[in-house]
């Protein structure tokens, strides 16, 4: 018991498909829950997402279904729907992302469920919210990002629009959903109290721009990273001889400063201004950043980046190469925080993940059972909650 | 109504954005969050514009919905209340540069002795083993060190940093308030606080599992697919007749037929080198170009309303002067306006969670450095000997 998980004997019913939802379901599996993923005869939709595939499971639907059990259930027939309602009796956290509306015709909405399990935590999952004129619309990862203007921060103005190319409005927003949930179980630890949740993928995508939107208030200049950054061009950070680097001055004295230029040669810089006070405007954020960008480059351009990481972080600077998966994914640093772990697959064989993040001295996350085969675990689960597993609900 | 975090304490020892964000989610869930600075300050957070009214954007939006106080924990009088708000506490967070805070003398084992139902964060960029343990890092250099400059840039061409520089700073900031909550419930059962360690570079490629999964599954680094998703299609920008572009998400196969026939494609439902999301992935390079043929042909408007009545995602590429009066935005609050007692009515983040039953927020602006040190010193009846030790 000493090194139980936190969420250590709480059950989840997990109705989401596709990123998000499972991202959710994920981490509370991490923290010890049960995890009952029920999925549809054709599977969760992000068994198809791909390639890549493994032995046939799709790449991105291992990283998301770890600590989970695999349950089919037709929710177009009755008993399926039945089976569903059953389940969500005896659990403590439901999680479902359907359309609004949707879950009522399903028998799973939390009115319907509220009765029968009043300590129930549920947890609806949309892309837009639950009102206004887009409540019933679907979303999908690049539509959230473009309609919360992320694309305004990345290519250039008149290209053709970049998105971020994480899943960031599905795998955020999933971190959103943990944490209602864990909120509203520490309530009803409290209170014996169960309640309805709700997030979605628009607005957790605005609140993560809301130091943009305040900056937008009424500033006193408008200056400011989180200003221009909607006009300035591509950032790749700063070329050297041998692949890009950034870098931020913002902690020096003077004498780094003056032995960092001596070592570039860039003596005809201390008589810029937009160099003044050990160069904290010329890089990074400072306000003269892009245009000096050149200066710096033509200084970098017979350096290897390792010499100049090394020369910066000397004269009390940040600096880091601007690496790929290749080079991240070997690096020392991640290698000592053993960002990474093995899972073994029953069919797909061993694969690599990415750890839960937190590390709890006392309840530790933990990974405990791989991704499940498409209704795993449907017998295993049903036949203790006195459901005959049948052709038409599996 | 009652709120979730009525009657838990935190004592946030939090700097710049990562720490400070995560705890001003806790203040609107109801906690009591009593954010301790310096005199002055640090100067990430006090210095960055745009500034309102002299004060940092970065600093005010990431300190809602807390009180302020001043203490120098360099002085023995100082670190005297610091341990005595500590005891009375139930959440501590720092997120200075590993090995500050123990200098200070409120490293983790300090503050247990004083409160062993702590739960005690201690969040940094890197860590604090390995070779970089201990060095500082900000949003843009965890962006360059955790590949996902790798994966975002145009088409196959060079990557490139997101500009928006807080993302991977809110998203280690979520992780911290996540990781919080589990420690409330962890200790609400066995009745002990803990410690939990969080980087900066392991929640950054936590963000990017999905797409770590390509590469841990090919050995081959994903190249930047401009606006398009690597694992579904098609799901990218196509640029309309009145040259706006519009997004559009063929996520699910059964999303395939409706949009064939919102575009009028209707040929390619039985198409068979289309027929499920894998295969479209595979013959996306002879999938695109059909389909972009055939939206330049009509305006974003005529697509929007074709696709919405076959229910397929797709949405314009907005900007904040259409958001802030969007009606979605509005009816959800995803965006709201606040006053605040310095710095006038100001746009703020929206909260990203609903509760039925114990609302979280609304909103409080915070305060400036040091504005309630007085007030919540008396509020929990210590008494401040430091003016009268410097007077004598």
């Amino acid at each position: 018991m000493s090194h139980a998980g936190s969420l250590d004997g709480f059950r989840v019913i997990d109705l989401t498909q596709g990123l998000c939802g499972p991202f959710c379901t994920m981490q509370l599996g991490d923290a010890g829950a049960e995890v009952i993923k029920i999925e549809p005869p054709a599977g969760d939709f992000a068994r198809r997402m791909g390639p890549p595939f493994v032995a046939g499971e799709s790449a991105v639907f291992l990283s998301l279904n770890r600590n989970k059990k695999s349950v089919v259930l037709d929710l177009e027939t009755s008993s399926g729907r039945a089976a569903a309602a059953r389940l969500a009796r005896d659990t403590d956290v439901l999680v479902a992302d359907f359309a609004p509306g949707a879950a009522d015709g399903y028998g799973l909405a939390y009115g319907q469920l509220r009765a029968a399990n009043p300590r129930l935590v549920y947890c609806s999952i949309t892309p837009f919210g639950e009102d206004g004129p887009l409540r019933h619309s679907p979303g999908a990862e690049l539509v959230i990002q473009a309609m919360a203007e992320y694309t305004a921060s990345l290519g250039q103005i008149g290209d053709p629009p970049v998105r971020v190319g994480a899943d960031i409005a599905s795998l955020n927003t999933g971190i959103f959903a943990a944490q209602a949930i864990l909120a509203a179980l520490f309530h009803r630890l409290r209170s014996g109290e169960g309640q309805r949740v709700a997030v979605s993928e628009f607005g957790s995508l605005l609140h993560m721009r809301g130091i943009m939107w305040t900056s937008m208030s009424d500033p006193d200049d408008w200056y400011g990273f989180h200003l221009d950054h909607y006009t300035k061009p591509h950032d790749h950070g700063y070329r050297t001889k041998n692949g890009s680097m950034y870098f931020i001055l913002r902690r020096g004295s003077s004498e780094d400063w003056d032995r960092l230029i001596m070592e570039l040669g860039m003596e005809e810089v201390l008589a810029d201004p937009r160099f003044a006070d050990y160069g904290r405007a010329a890089t990074s954020i400072g306000r003269y950043a892009t245009e000096v960008k050149p200066i710096w480059e033509k200084a970098f351009a017979n350096r290897t980046r390792e010499e100049l990481v090394d020369l910066i972080k000397s004269v009390g600077g940040d600096a880091v190469p601007i690496m790929d998966y290749p080079s991240l994914t070997t690096h020392p640093q991640t290698a000592a925080l053993e960002a990474t772990a093995e899972v073994d697959h029953p069919t797909a064989g061993r694969f690599t993940t990415v750890r839960p993040v937190a590390r709890f001295s006392a309840t530790p996350d933990s990974i405990r059972i791989p991704p499940p085969t498409l209704g795993q675990h449907t017998d295993e689960v049903l036949r203790p909650a006195g459901i005959a597993p049948s052709r038409s609900n599996t | 109504m009652a709120k979730i975090l009525d009657g838990i304490r935190v004592f946030d020892l939090t700097i710049a954005a990562v720490g400070p964000w995560a705890t001003k989610l806790l203040g609107a869930m109801g906690a009591d969050v009593i954010k301790v600075e310096a005199p002055g300050g640090d100067r990430l957070s006090h210095a960055v514009p745009p500034m309102i009214k002299g004060s940092s954007v970065l600093y005010i939006s990431a300190n809602h919905s807390k009180r302020m106080i001043e203490l120098d924990l360099k002085r023995e009088a100082d670190r005297a209340i610091a341990l005595k708000i500590i005891a009375r506490s139930d959440v501590f967070v720092q997120n200075m540069r590993p090995g500050t805070v123990e200098r200070l003398g409120l490293g983790y084992d300090v503050v247990a002795k004083v409160n062993p139902r702590m739960i005690y964060v201690a969040a940094s960029a890197y860590g604090r083993i390995g070779p970089m343990a201990g060095e500082a890092g900000i949003d843009p250099t965890v962006q360059s060190f955790c590949g996902w400059c790798g994966i975002t840039g145009p088409d196959h061409g060079r990557g490139e940093l997101f500009r928006h520089l807080a993302h991977l700073d809110l998203t280690t900031a979520s992780t911290i308030t996540q990781a919080v909550l589990q420690g409330l419930i962890a200790r609400e059962r066995t009745g002990r606080g803990q410690l939990i360690e969080i980087e900066m570079l392991t929640a950054a490629m936590a963000l990017q599992t999905t797409r770590l999964a390509e590469y841990f599954a090919t050995g081959e680094q994903p190249a930047p697919l401009g606006s398009a998703a690597s694992t579904t299609a098609p799901h990218q920008a196509f640029e309309c007749e009145d040259r706006r572009y519009l997004a559009i998400g063929v996520e699910r196969d059964e999303q395939w037929p409706g949009f064939c026939r919102a575009l009028k494609l209707d040929d390619l439902i039985s198409e068979p080198r289309f027929a499920t999301n894998p295969l479209r992935v595979k013959h996306r390079a002879e999938l695109v170009p059909l389909v972009a043929e055939r939206v330049k042909t009509k305006p974003s408007a005529w697509w929007t309303i074709r696709l919405n009545h076959e229910n397929v995602p797709n949405g314009p590429f907005l900007t904040f002067a259409e958001l802030r009066r969007h009606p979605q935005v509005l009816a959800n609050g995803h965006i709201v306006e606040i006053d605040t007692p310095h710095w006038g009515r100001m746009h703020v983040d929206g909260l990203p969670w609903k509760f039925d039953a114990t609302p979280a927020g609304p909103i409080r602006a915070g305060g400036k450095p040091g504005e309630h040190t007085v007030d919540v010193l008396a509020e929990l009846g210590i008494v401040d000997e430091r003016d009268a030790g410097r007077l004598r």
